[in-house]
């Protein structure tokens, strides 16, 4: 079971969104973008521990933008959308009557906080207004509290203390999971165990300095409230009551040397989570529950980044299962977090991104499940996300570049042209070759939609046997770049040319050759020479550097470039980086400003 | 086991499960653990045995969140179900769904999935008024072949051919199925369903979609059907496409000797059928513990079949044979000046509510009430021409006024239950709010009108102006008990026919020890009386002289037999040995002598 789709109308920081959901979802974005909101939207349904008195909203949750006073049609709308259930018979059972599809069966529960029915004349406050859940996206079929009941939410806040939870038996999560197995030993073996350690107890009780402290305790209470009052205290491990052994056990960490309160307050953060998961688990095999949808506020709260990165990359998806896999997971985890580790290890399809609109008057939702990718893409782009510390869901834009020469020069050409990217919020990102489609198909509108930018290598190709060859780069632009980001529709109501030409209205900015190229024509062959007598000791190549202008002839250009793969294009662009790295430098090849400009424009206009 | 469960209280149905143990076809029941269908004779104890089985199925074969959907005649056996379920602790809910076909085909398969399967209807559905089908009847038969006739013909035809596509349907009577046709469509068109359409629409979508047997296993992984000889073929359609396509277990309870509903499109030889497929567990009740050994002697006589039935009884009970020469009217009078007297002073402690008369129809039912009205006797009276019609916001009605004459003391009636049922009827009140709200109104009218002796229209034009006008008003699916209850009204006004009736006694119509009941044959399945009187045993009236011979002597036999076997001790049969019709020449007296199942049953207990 998965939670397929989520839809929020009015509610807080929610104008209207409509996010479609993986197997579970890690909610990632700014402070006070409404991480929290979203989850609170769902608890309102399928949260069982929250009070009614909790599902009545005020006239502030109404998101904002709804002009004041209501009106009678405002409503808060939030609904879920269920799948991937039928299977399993009690989850069928439980959600066979809110069916709103049946073949794969997809069913909706609904809350409303709506004015009252009947009401006369506008609303006029809170109390003109009631809640109500319903199924199947009819209003006539109330939803019982034995939805909740069956598929409970359960939340575990950022503020959470588990600490404090695991030291106080009657909240810690190992007791039901210990009461549990006291239910089913033996009482003679409990009674027999409990034999030697009362045995054991005894004698360590016997000792005499013990017994001295013993008699000094009983002794001063005597004292304090008399004999009548005695409390019969005694120094032991556990309680004589062979019933109450198995419910003494308590955890203790590094190979049973430090008890729970030694623990730092990240690994009682990661024992409190596996307690909580094994009691879900045992919940759902004893047929208290049917389902669990967990909601976990910042999980990474005090944990080392590479223990973030260890743990939720096994726990979102232990590795070498897969959605198909006949052993469906009982729970489904939705979590938001700041942490770029903990969603770097985010499988593809998990993630909702949650930003603001256009208008910054309300936050928007997009997410990866329904991007239209294929496996191995899913794959590359996941182990990108997963190097590169998930850095493209953070930034506020994007400039996708083909290797690491961009990648170090890129920021420093936009910031000596007044663009400080870092500022911006904008990342530049290699993708270390020039299949670009997966990445902007993720990152452009038919995917995450946000701001984002491609620069390419127009890589011209001598003639073969007579014939003129076209460049790489114009395929490329068309077919893997352009493609990713329009529509199939449109794709095919376009001529090739024109979308050639169209390309740096798409985002997409190809040179004129290939970027060491376009760079020294910019007006930098002095600052080449410079940069190779950093990157070699070769004084023909030196020389032969030093003689170079910036109209660089095409034969030199070839040389030029077998020159730098010698080098390597890297080091050599790192060098020049920070060799031109100065305010009023603008020496910049016009497709790279173009590319930063585009960018830049769309995250300002954000 | 730990030490904290052994001291586990045994649930009430395992305690009650011991009284099953003696009976070998109950305890058989009790312990099916496939399709089951239990044969059960009159008296046999067939609703104790299929409470305690479904509670026993509730606890150890069906766990949360799934449940049991349990299907039954009507209303009233519904009610009777649930409430000895309750003393089981099992409530209607959730986990139970206790009601009729037509109801659970509404509730359960029409309402959640008719719209996603697509089906060319109006949407809401909105459920069609009894006036408004007559309308739709008229019209329909005027688009079509014209003229006056008997819907029931068309009725019958619709229940009992359900493949529309096939040839039997077209040819077997086509003009019927002309009518129906049209009917169906005006229905469509007006966004309407009536009660054989939900029925219907329910079967067609369960047959037709994996998806919709799926969903409903899920839910009810166990269906129950009570009364399965009256049901007809649409119920068993379902039950063989639920049970035995969709995986839904089946325990099926009913007697094809009491199968009375044949105009209806029932037929006894469905329950028999089931009963004999391979993968089903037949278990037969032969413990009669209501009737009398004689009183058994003469139905099976009347049945003309031999069943091996025992009494469970000491005394072997009485058949006594009166004849009134002079016709029904001096039947009635008879059984008001001598019979009734004299069967309430046999027995000590014996009251009107142990006593029953039984007739053939709705006129005779006219002259029966009459002279118990004569007497000023508390009664009952159940045939069409009840002064006022049952539905299940009448019902509710009854025990609210039952509640206000006195059961607010002894518990009898329960107000949650009361409360339950009023929120059911009001489903366009859906929010926690609203609901308080009503319940609030409800329970302060109730209360502030505790008075066993006032007058029921006082009570009842009362109870509308708090909340009752508005519900059936407004609530869709009480659009046919909003003109029960506003007729009830009429009634209980100046000049109407309960004019003078209290509160009091409209609660005692639910069932009081204190009201005489009087019903029609039909009507009186599934009831039990210690004196059942017959009245109008006249040849040719029944059997009827249109069914002498074959199936429809059967049918008429079963139907006698039913009156005999509602009784334990004594059962009277009154005849005069002719009967008068009213032709348009005037009246026509027929003399054919008494009735020749009065004669069986007559030389089967002299030759016993």
């Amino acid at each position: 079971m998965r939670l397929s789709r989520i839809q929020i109308e009015n509610f807080r920081n929610f104008a209207e969104v409509d996010i479609k959901l993986g197997e579970n979802a890690v909610i990632v974005g700014e402070n006070k973008i409404g991480k929290s909101n979203l989850l609170y939207a769902l608890r309102l349904i399928l949260d069982s521990s929250l009070p009614d008195s909790a599902r009545k909203l005020r006239d502030e949750d109404f998101w904002d933008g709804l002009p004041r006073p209501l009106g009678k049609d405002d409503r808060i709308v939030i609904s879920v959308d269920i799948a991937d259930f039928e299977d399993n018979e009690n989850q069928l059972a439980v959600l066979a009557e809110h069916l709103v599809k049946p073949e794969p069966m997809v069913s909706r529960l609904t809350y409303e906080w709506r004015p009252l029915p009947g009401l006369e004349g506008e609303p006029k406050n809170d109390s003109d207004y009631e809640f109500v859940i319903y199924g199947g996206g009819r209003p006539e079929n109330l939803v019982s509290y034995q939805v909740r009941q069956r598929l409970p939410m359960d939340i575990f806040p950022a503020m959470r203390d588990c600490e404090g939870d695991l030291m106080r038996w009657s909240r810690s999560p190992l007791r039901p999971l210990l009461d549990q197995v006291a239910g089913e030993v033996e009482t003679e073996t409990l009674e027999e165990l409990a034999g030697k350690v009362n045995e054991t107890t005894a004698e360590l009780t016997e000792i005499e300095e013990v017994k001295a402290v013993a008699t000094a305790i009983e002794k001063k209470l005597v004292d304090m409230m008399g004999k009548g009052q005695s409390l019969e205290t005694a120094l032991r491990f556990s309680p004589t009551d062979a019933d109450k052994l198995i419910r003494a056990l308590r955890i203790y960490i590094d190979g049973g040397k430090r008890g729970i309160n030694d623990a730092s307050l990240g690994s009682a953060n990661l024992l409190y989570f596996a307690l909580k998961a094994l009691e879900y688990e045992q919940m759902v095999a004893d047929g208290d529950r049917d389902h669990t949808f967990w909601a976990i506020e910042e999980p990474e709260a005090h944990l080392h980044p590479n223990l973030q990165r260890l743990v939720f990359r096994n726990y979102l998806r232990p590795r070498g299962s897969s959605r198909s896999d006949a052993a469906k997971p009982s729970s489904t985890v939705l979590m938001t977090t700041h942490s770029p580790h903990v969603a770097s290890v985010t499988p593809l399809r998990d993630i909702v991104l949650l930003r603001q609109n256009e208008d910054g008057n309300a936050t928007e939702a997009v997410s990866t499940a329904e991007i239209e990718l294929e496996a191995p893409d899913v794959a590359d782009l996941e182990r990108y996300l997963d190097v590169n510390r998930g850095e493209v869901l953070f930034a506020k834009g994007i400039i996708l570049v083909e290797g690491d020469a961009e990648r170090f020069l890129v920021p420093v050409l936009a910031k000596n042209n007044g663009y400080d990217l870092d500022e911006l919020g904008i990342a530049v990102c290699s993708i270390s070759g020039t299949n670009f489609y997966p990445y902007l198909t993720l990152l452009g509108p038919q995917g995450l939609n946000l701001p984002v930018a491609a620069l390419t290598d127009l890589d011209p190709r001598e003639s073969k046997d007579g014939k003129e060859r076209s460049p790489l780069g114009y395929n490329r632009v068309v077919n893997s770049m352009i493609a990713a980001l329009i529509d199939d529709a449109t794709l095919k109501s376009c001529e090739y040319h024109e979308l050639l030409s169209n390309a740096p209205k798409y985002g997409v900015f190809l040179n004129t050759y290939t970027l060491e190229v376009d760079l020294i024509q910019s007006g930098m062959a002095t600052r080449y020479a410079e940069a190779i007598r950093d990157c070699t000791t070769n004084k023909k190549m030196i020389a032969w550097f030093e003689q170079l202008t910036d109209d660089i002839s095409d034969k030199n250009a070839i040389h030029l470039l077998t020159a730098l793969e010698g080098v390597g294009k890297g080091r050599f662009a790192q060098r020049l980086a920070s060799i031109i790295e100065a305010p009023g430098n603008t020496a910049c090849p016009e497709y790279i400003l173009k590319g930063v400009k585009y960018v830049a424009n769309k995250c300002q206009s954000t | 086991m730990s030490p904290t469960s052994a001291r586990v209280h045994k649930p009430p149905y395992m305690l009650a499960a011991a009284q099953l143990r003696s009976n070998e076809g109950q305890f058989a029941a009790y312990n099916s653990a496939g399709h089951c269908v239990m044969l059960a004779g009159p008296g046999s104890g067939k609703t104790k045995t299929l409470t305690i089985k479904m509670a026993r199925m509730l606890a150890e074969d069906v766990k949360p969140p799934r449940g049991i959907a349990c299907i039954t005649y009507n209303n009233q056996c519904a009610r009777e179900l649930k409430r000895r379920l309750k003393t089981l602790g099992v409530d209607d809910g959730h986990r139970a769904s206790i009601g009729t076909l037509h109801g659970f085909c509404l509730k359960h398969i029409v309402l959640p999935y008719a719209q996603l399967a697509k089906l060319p209807k109006t949407y809401p559905i909105t459920v069609a008024s009894t006036v408004e089908t007559n309308t739709i009847q008229q019209e329909a038969l005027a688009q079509t072949i014209g003229g006056d006739h008997r819907w029931e013909r068309f009725q019958r035809y619709r229940r009992i051919i359900l493949d529309r596509k096939s040839e039997e349907w077209r040819t077997k009577d086509e003009r019927a199925a002309q009518v129906i046709e049209a009917y169906e469509s005006i229905l469509d068109t007006k966004g309407l369903i009536d009660f054989d359409g939900m029925v219907l629409i329910g079967l067609h979508l369960v047959k037709e979609n994996g998806w919709v047997r799926k969903a409903l296993a899920a839910r009810f992984p166990i269906l129950v059907v009570d009364e399965y000889q009256d049901l007809g073929h649409p119920l068993d359609q379902l039950v063989q496409c639920l049970c035995f396509e969709g995986g839904m277990r089946m325990l099926a309870v009913g007697d094809p000797d009491q199968s009375i509903y044949g105009f209806t499109g029932a037929e006894p030889r469905l329950l028999r059928e089931l009963s004999e497929r391979d993968e089903v567990q037949a278990v037969q009740l032969r413990l009669n513990y209501r009737c009398g050994s004689r009183i058994i002697q003469a139905s099976k006589a009347a049945l003309a079949e031999d069943r091996d039935f025992q009494s469970d009884h000491d005394e072997p009970g009485v058949v006594y044979m009166n004849e009134c020469p002079s016709g029904l009217a001096a039947q009635a009078q008879s059984v008001c000046d001598t019979i009734i007297p004299e069967a309430l002073a046999r027995r000590d402690g014996r009251k009107f509510g142990d006593v029953a008369i039984l007739y053939l129809d709705k006129n005779d039912g006219n002259i029966i009430a009459d002279a118990v009205a004569r007497k000023d006797w508390q009664f009952v009276r159940v045939d069409g021409n009840n002064p006022y019609q049952p539905s299940p916001v009448t019902y509710w009605l009854e025990d609210c006024a039952a509640w206000c004459a006195g059961a607010w003391k002894d518990g009898k009636i329960r107000l949650s239950e009361l409360i339950s049922r009023w929120l059911a009827f009001n489903e366009r009140l859906d929010s926690p709010e609203q609901h308080r709200h009503a319940r609030i109104q409800l329970v302060s009218f109730l209360y502030n009108h505790r008075a066993p002796d006032a007058k029921l229209y006082d009570w009842l034009s009362g109870f509308l102006t708090h909340g009752l006008q508005e519900t059936i008003d407004n609530e869709p699916r009480l659009r046919d008990d909003k003109d029960k209850v506003e007729n009830l009204l009429k009634v209980t006004s100046a000049e109407g026919q309960l004019e003078t009736v209290t509160v009091a006694f409209f609660g005692g119509q639910g069932g009081s020890p204190d009201h005489l009941t009087l019903t029609t044959l039909h009507s009186a399945k599934g009831l039990e009386y210690d004196v059942v009187i017959m009245v109008g045993l006249e040849q040719g009236r029944i059997p009827n002289y249109r069914n002498l011979t074959g199936h429809p002597l059967t049918e008429e036999r079963r139907k006698f037999y039913v009156g005999l076997t509602r009784a334990r001790h004594e059962v009277h049969l009154l005849y005069s040995g002719h009967y008068t019709t009213f032709t348009r020449r005037g009246p026509w007296r027929h003399d054919d002598g008494r009735s020749q199942f009065v004669d069986e049953v007559e030389s089967s207990l002299l030759g016993g």
